[in-house]
């Protein structure tokens, strides 16, 4: 009986948006003519190459425009490796070895994620340097580097992550990024702001855009740490042992 | 450097980044660094007030970009003063939980991060004038809040904690979704801007996008139907939380509702829907804490009620009842904290935080009791304390529009208010036995805070033109929306 | 008849996008098992995000890069503030989504169950 409540109510919800959501149909453009810079899309599109130096607009804006925003995603990032700990945080006893839930895989499997990890680190750095040139950039890199952590924790059963390691990098992105912050405050500017060189360089350059490519290198690497570490916690939960 | 707004939330992110890197030097740091931190905030606090009661709002634009093309900051007599109240309230807070015994036997270094980044989070919603960043700092509360909820080992913390990110992210689902269709009909994300361009929206739109924010918003702020998560979250979270959550978190939630529908909604009956809602959740959440037996769900329930009678004096419309609802905003965090807190101590060696266990405290806890006593006497609106001032303002302000369903209503509330808390204030000092329960009593610190509070309301209660001006400001402020879009919009 | 054709993909698109939120949200709803409600959560959560990105397309349009190939041509491109709204939105997703789970591997090992009907001890 519940379950039809449920369904009926979804369903009327359902229909709701979709009344509300046909007022906008599908492909109109919203932004208006690039040039009149009514939107704040327009803007952007017309902006950002004279204005920033960086060719990918989607990372200008995200560091850039609207990086107060992503300092705010990243921090929601830190605040829950944070919370993960408080939740499921253990005493540790003494002699207490972290033992983990998974069967050792076959010897392929371990093979074959040690030939293809550095690989796809590679691939995740590449994509956060680039990000202000190519589709991708700070976030998308950082999870491509933990998928290849996650490999190499599934494949291998006493895989160890220096926590230490992950702790500094992690500390350390973030107060790269607040910093450049700061640094855009204490310099006469405002917060945030890329005056921290005086050339912004040119477009399609792999050293332009000022802070913005710092910046998303930073993130990249926090997004990279953080997310392992979250995967790290969640898979050495010892099993209830009564 | 010049203070601005944006150290409220730049300074205690950098904190906050740099305290695990501290803890490895010495693991006290982890606890004062956040203490310092929000003592700076309060700093910065009376630093930006003072410079808006004399020279007018401050607005700050981020990254360079002026809006609506980059985010910017709205520090007004609104914003500003609740952000004040939240960042005194968060050090004091701080200071109150500072060696909190329930507090140390956990991992303390991430209970102190995530507490100052609640505060800063909710110090964040208030000062923005975007609404995409107003999101993003509701889910920086958020992610601390569920963390914070689920901190104690052994109780129904994560239970209460689920409970409350489910319908946490129900909210963040439909706020998402309104900020989708207002984005599509306005082109911009900057308050003011979409304040603006409001008029342009077809009528049904506008009603879709703002039934989207209510429920969103209602759910931060603690309105029916959508409050169910509140009291086992403020049961269940340890006491300062508690004491956070009415007093900090709450008011970011209701800030944000009354942002929506001041300033950037222009819909006929929006005010109305606040007076009836907020009429629903105060005559059913205080009918509600009358049948608690637990002390925490009971202050939770009356919270809530609170709240609900902020929303009507909100809803009301007039620049004295809005006085009078930002009155109570800054009361209830003032003695609800004070209650919390006390009331924490009262019921500290008791794990059900039954009521009836604090018989005859009054002799064994005296300067708790009669702090409790206190704050109860203040919330239900007797004088000479703050919370007389509140009510009889917004009563007067009802009167003036003839709404004597409202005058009477409110009046009835408060009378079930007094049944509930009288109870807690006779079981304190002429309940029938001994109680079994073995009191706890309070650090130096808490209790110096505990007197601070009372201190402030009995001063408010006595001398209420310490913070009328304030208040009369932050009213002004709010009602003028025009004056709102031509600070952030100088160009236009 | 041009309008029609318009309605017809407008409607399946954000339909889609919103059957995703309804699914999920009915996993949140009716589902017992704690580990499907987290999934319905993410679920919802996609479902959310591919709204988001459908609101920024504009027909004909391209992704908002400036290569070298498109640089001085007056190409149309897409509206890129969606796809930095999702950016933001995915990860803000994520971590709620890891929360909850680390809630539901503590709600197991404290009530040795999943389900949520075994493990209602608070009520209203």
């Amino acid at each position: 009986m519940k379950k039809y409540l449920a369904i009926f109510l979804l369903l009327i919800v359902g229909f709701y948006l979709i009344q509300a959501f046909n007022l906008v149909p599908f492909g109109e453009n919203r932004i208006g003519n690039v040039e009149d810079e009514s939107t704040v899309g327009a803007f952007y599109l017309k902006n950002t190459v004279p204005k920033t130096s960086v060719a990918n607009v989607v990372t200008a804006i995200v560091v850039n425009y609207r990086g107060f925003d992503t300092l705010g995603e990243v921090t929601v990032l830190f605040l829950a490796t944070t919370g993960l700990g408080s939740i499921l945080f253990r005493k540790r006893k003494h002699g207490e070895e972290e033992e983990r839930v998974l069967k050792e895989s076959s010897q392929l499997v371990r093979i074959g994620s040690r030939l293809l990890f550095p690989f796809i680190a590679l691939l995740g750095i590449y994509v956060f340097i680039h990000g202000h040139l190519t589709p991708g950039g700070g976030f998308q890199g950082g999870a491509i580097i933990a998928t290849g952590f996650l490999l190499m924790l599934v494949a291998y059963k006493n895989y160890r992550l220096g926590h230490g390691t992950l702790t500094w990098v992690e500390s350390f992105a973030g107060i790269t990024f607040a910093g450049i912050g700061m640094w855009g405050l204490i310099t006469g500017g405002t917060f945030l702001e890329n005056n921290a060189f005086s050339g912004l360089g040119n477009v399609n350059d792999l050293i332009s855009g000022g802070v913005i490519p710092i910046i998303y290198i930073a993130v990249g690497l926090k997004v990279a740490a953080e997310l392992t570490g979250v995967l790290d916690i969640l898979l050495n939960i010892k099993p209830n042992k009564n | 450097m010049v203070i601005s707004p944006v150290h409220y939330i730049a300074v205690p992110l950098l904190a906050a980044f740099t305290i695990p890197l501290f803890a490895k030097i010495h693991k006290e740091l982890t606890r004062i660094i956040p203490g310092i931190v929000l003592l700076y905030l309060a700093y910065v606090s009376y630093v930006l007030m003072s410079k808006v009661m004399t020279t007018g709002p401050i607005v700050e634009v981020i990254a360079g970009w002026h809006a609506p093309w980059g985010i910017n900051l709205v520090y007004n007599g609104f914003s500003g003063f609740i952000a004040s109240l939240m960042s005194i309230m968060g050090f004091l807070i701080w200071l109150y939980t500072y060696r909190f015994k329930k507090v140390d036997d956990e991992p303390a270094l991430k209970f102190y991060i995530l507490f100052l980044m609640m505060v800063a989070g909710s110090i964040g919603i208030v000062i923005t004038g975007d609404v995409f960043n107003m999101f993003v700092f509701i889910e920086i509360v958020g992610i601390t809040s569920y963390s914070l909820t689920a901190f104690y080992r052994g109780r129904d913390g994560a239970e209460a904690s689920f409970k409350y990110l489910l319908i946490g992210s129900f909210a963040s689902v439909f706020l998402l979704l309104g900020i989708m269709l207002l984005y599509t009909h306005v082109g911009t994300l900057n308050m003011a801007e979409i304040a603006q361009k409001m008029h342009t929206i077809p009528t049904s739109a506008k009603v879709s996008i703002f039934v989207m924010f209510a429920i969103a918003l209602g759910i931060e702020a603690e309105m029916f139907p959508l409050n169910g998560w509140a009291p086992d979250a403020y049961s269940q979270a340890p006491g300062p939380i508690g004491a956070g959550f009415a007093g900090i978190v709450v008011k970011a939630g209701v800030y944000a509702l009354i942002r929506i529908v001041f300033t950037l909604f222009d819909i006929e009956g929006a005010f109305q829907y606040l007076i009836v809602m907020g009429l629903i959740t105060m005559i059913i959440a205080e009918v509600a804490a009358i049948r608690q037996t637990n002390l925490k769900r009971m202050l939770a329930y009356s919270s809530i009620g609170q709240m609900g009678v902020v929303l009507i004096g909100f809803g009301i419309g007039t620049t004295e009842a809005i006085f009078a609802a930002i009155f109570l905003m800054f009361n209830h965090a003032v003695i609800k904290g004070l209650l919390f807190m006390s009331g924490s101590f009262l019921v500290y060696n008791d794990d059900k935080k039954q009521i009836v266990s604090l018989s005859r405290f009054g002799k064994k806890l005296p300067i708790v009791s009669f702090l409790f006593a206190l704050g109860a006497f203040a919330i239900v609106g007797f004088p000479p304390f703050a919370g007389f001032w509140s009510k009889l303002y917004l009563l007067l302000a009802a009167a003036d529009k003839n709404m004597i369903f409202l005058i009477a209503t409110i009046l009835m509330v408060s009378v079930v208010e007094v049944v509930y808390y009288l109870r807690v204030v006779g079981k304190l000092y002429f309940g029938k036995e001994e109680s079994t329960v073995e009191p706890k009593k309070p650090a130096f610190n808490s209790l110096i805070v505990m007197l601070i509070l009372g201190g402030v309301i009995i001063l408010v209660g006595v001398y209420p033109d310490v913070i009328t001006g304030f208040i009369q400001n932050a009213a002004d402020t709010l009602a003028d929306k025009a004056s709102y879009i031509s600070n952030v919009l100088p160009s236009l | 008849m041009f309008g029609d054709y318009q309605n017809v993909v407008t409607m399946s698109v954000y339909g889609s996008a919103i059957a995703l939120i309804l699914i999920g949200l009915y996993g949140v709803l009716i589902k017992k098992h704690l580990m499907k409600i987290v999934i319905g959560l993410s679920v919802v959560d996609s479902g959310v995000n591919l709204m988001f990105v459908a609101i920024g397309y504009i027909k004909g349009g391209t992704a908002p890069i400036f290569s070298p190939s498109v640089i001085d041509k007056n190409v149309q491109m897409v509206d890129p503030v969606p796809q930095a709204l999702v950016l933001t939105a995915i990860v803000i997703g994520f971590a709620v989504t890891a929360v909850a789970l680390s809630l539901v591997i503590r709600l197991y090992k404290h009530h040795k169950t999943a389900r949520i009907d075994q493990i209602k001890s608070l009520k209203w």
